[in-house]
């Protein structure tokens, strides 16, 4: 049988033997459950699909009125697949992703934001319309800006990318201005109604770095000490000590005075 | 003439004994007195002339009030002689009264000061605050509770891909942790990870659904086993929904093979069709074999291995949730998913016991009608020795 244990599999061929051999009085109960519903063809293989970047544009041809949606599969490559990566699966590749990588590039900032990631019933997009930033019960943020611009490079006629990148990012940036407008006057007005915020993040911080610094002065103070202490030890009596050094120290001096003579 | 309020006032002379005709003292009296009082006494300047009659005047302008204006200009001590001070409000608004003749029933005011004296109590007024506030803001329709999962499990009927996409279902594991047995069910990569098929879940999904709903409704026991910490819950609801058995604690190896040692304390016992239980065959269980499943759903095939090899060994089918890095072939009947997401496992449990209920509603349902989807147990072949297969006493007879 190899590697591949196929009991699981074939548990009614057993149990059908089994009984036609005497070695069970009677058949389970889900012979026929197992046979009528077979299990799954697990082990074979198969070619998974060939997911292929598709770019999608709204293109004016010459002679038509009307423009035209094109569509342009990405050009394969030339070296043909290693023959053992047939039944690999693919890299899946959108059309977005490009988008997403750039406008991150440009503002990762908007990386450290808060996101929501769950789903709730995983229908979310249904109510979302891209003619438009703004989102019923989507937060605005990078992803926004991404199909934003990925609508207009869809519905726009001959649209260049960076056009509509600039046209997606110029209204995300004024409904963020305005976000920050909106949360300082709520602040304004709550603190004019006596709320109190406490110390900001900045303040606490500032106030465990100083005590911080404040642990380290003590430590360094009696590591000094301790030091002083030890090479005192080391030469002795710790008066003579200071005596030699002050001794030595007036030495130096008078022969400095020596030498510019 | 205030001092001489003051010295006749008894509460004052108890707390300053010493001298009640003294400058006040803020730190003892703790109220602000005015401080015309000492200056009235002593001596009247100009300033404090002109202050004092503007006083004067203001009370002859307001004559109509019920406190005398002495009393509010006065010390705040309430008086035995005065009425006691009276709240602002009405002194507010008695002027209004004065210069507009609004009769009484159209007045606001007059209605607002009613509507507070009518006594309401604090839970009451929290009441009302509340249900004024409640109607402030916007109502949230759908939101989603983790809960509901459990409580509420969808039907196999009403599975659909973007519920297992909001499950996560389909994500799998890091490519290089890959079983490549499981190729069939990966749709790409993405980010590095393996991602599931959606409608091959699904379609793997119904089918494990169907078979839990046919074991279900020829009576099969079916046990569902999910160790992984925090799945005890859906492991638990599942097995309530289809009356099967569940594990959410550790396998212990050889229940199944050895399941006279490990088991045999258990109790079994015989049910009629619509399951009440038989108790005169209760003697007769004493030396049968311990029961097996015929259906085990185990959430985490990794950590059961164990489990999946003796159900290989006594050839009992399984269903079981794969993972990328999970061996599809340990499992009759995998279903390919992400057995890490407790929101996904419990969905699949859910699912699966909710097919498992519709069995035994099937079966109930068709006991009640007086027919069996299997064939049933005789009493005599219960009466049997399990281990020659003769009838009690039949060992006897023969010879």
């Amino acid at each position: 049988m190899g590697k591949i244990n196929l009991t699981a599999l074939r548990v009614r061929q057993t149990a059908l033997n089994q009984f036609a051999s005497g070695k069970t009085s009677n058949l389970p109960q889900w012979v026929d459950v197992v046979g009528d519903i077979p299990p799954a063809e697990t082990l074979i293989r198969t070619r998974p699909s060939q997911h292929q970047l598709v770019q999608q544009r709204l293109k004016t041809i010459t002679g038509s009125t009307k423009p035209q949606v094109v569509f342009e599969v990405q050009e394969k490559r030339r070296k043909p697949k290693k023959p053992s990566r047939t039944f690999m699966p693919v890299e899946l590749k959108y059309e977005e992703d490009q988008l997403r990588t750039e406008f991150f590039r440009d503002h990762p900032w908007e990386l450290a934001r808060p996101r929501v990631l769950l789903e709730s019933t995983g229908k979310d997009f249904e109510h979302y319309d891209w003619s438009r930033i703004e989102q019923p019960g989507k937060r605005l943020d990078g992803e926004s800006v991404v199909q934003r611009q990925l609508w207009l490079l869809h519905n726009v006629p001959d649209i260049s990318k960076s056009t509509a990148y600039d046209i997606a990012r110029r209204e995300f940036y004024r409904l963020r201005l305005r976000e920050d407008i909106q949360r300082r006057v709520a602040a304004e007005e709550a603190a004019a109604y006596g709320a109190e915020f406490g110390p900001s993040y900045m303040d606490i911080g500032m106030k465990q770095e100083s005590e911080q610094y404040d642990k380290w002065v003590a430590w360094a103070r009696n590591q000094a000490q301790i030091m002083g202490q030890r090479t005192a030890a080391l030469s002795g009596a710790p008066e003579l000590a200071t005596e030699s050094t002050e001794t030595d120290v007036v030495e130096a001096d008078e022969s400095d005075e020596v030498a510019t003579q | 003439m205030q001092g001489g309020e003051i010295q006749t006032n008894p509460k004052w002379n108890n707390r300053r004994p010493q001298a009640p005709t003294a400058k006040p003292d803020k730190s003892s009296s703790g109220r602000p007195q005015p401080s015309c009082q000492t200056h009235l006494r002593f001596s009247i300047p100009k300033m404090i002339v002109r202050k004092f009659c503007m006083r004067q005047s203001r009370q002859l302008l307001a004559v109509s009030r019920r406190a005398p204006i002495s009393t509010r200009f006065q010390s705040t001590i309430p008086t035995t002689l005065g009425e006691p001070v009276v709240p602002a409000p009405p002194q507010e608004s008695e002027p209004i009264l004065q210069s507009e003749p609004i009769p009484r029933a159209e007045n606001p005011l007059i209605e607002m000061m009613n509507a507070q004296s009518q006594a309401k109590t604090p839970a009451q007024q929290e009441e009302s605050q509340r249900a004024k506030f409640h109607k402030l803001g916007t109502s949230v329709k759908t939101s989603y509770d983790p809960e509901n999962i459990l409580r509420n499990p969808p039907k196999p009927s009403q599975v659909t891909l973007e519920m297992l996409l909001a499950a996560g279902t389909h994500l799998g594991h890091s490519t290089s942790r890959w079983n490549p047995q499981n190729s069939r069910y990966i749709y790409g990569i993405r980010e590095g990870v393996h991602i599931i098929s959606l409608d091959v879940t699904a379609a793997y999904l119904r089918r494990a659904a169907k078979v839990v709903e046919e074991v279900a409704a020829r009576g099969g026991l079916i046990l569902f086993a999910g160790t992984r910490k925090g799945q005890k819950r859906a492991v638990v609801k599942a097995a309530e929904l289809a009356k099967g058995y569940h594990i959410f604690e550790r396998w212990i190896p050889g229940s199944l093979t050895n399941g006279e040692q490990i088991l045999g304390h258990c109790e079994t016992r015989v049910v009629n069709a619509l399951d009440e239980e038989l108790l005169e065959f209760k003697a007769d269980l004493a030396d049968r074999p311990s029961l097996k499943p015929d259906l085990v759903v185990c959430l985490n095939p990794l950590e059961n291995v164990v489990l999946l090899h003796e159900c290989g060994l006594n050839n009992v089918p399984t269903i079981g949730i794969v993972d990328t890095d999970a061996d599809p072939t340990r499992v009759t009947y995998p279903i390919p998913s992400n057995d890490d997401s407790l929101r996904a496992t419990a969905l699949i449990a859910g699912i699966l016991g909710r097919a498992g209920e519709a069995g035994q509603v099937r079966r109930l349902k068709m006991a009640r009608e007086g027919q069996t989807t299997y064939k049933p147990v005789s009493a005599t072949e219960l009466r049997l020795d399990p281990f020659t297969g003769l009838p009690p006493g039949g060992e006897a007879q023969k010879k």
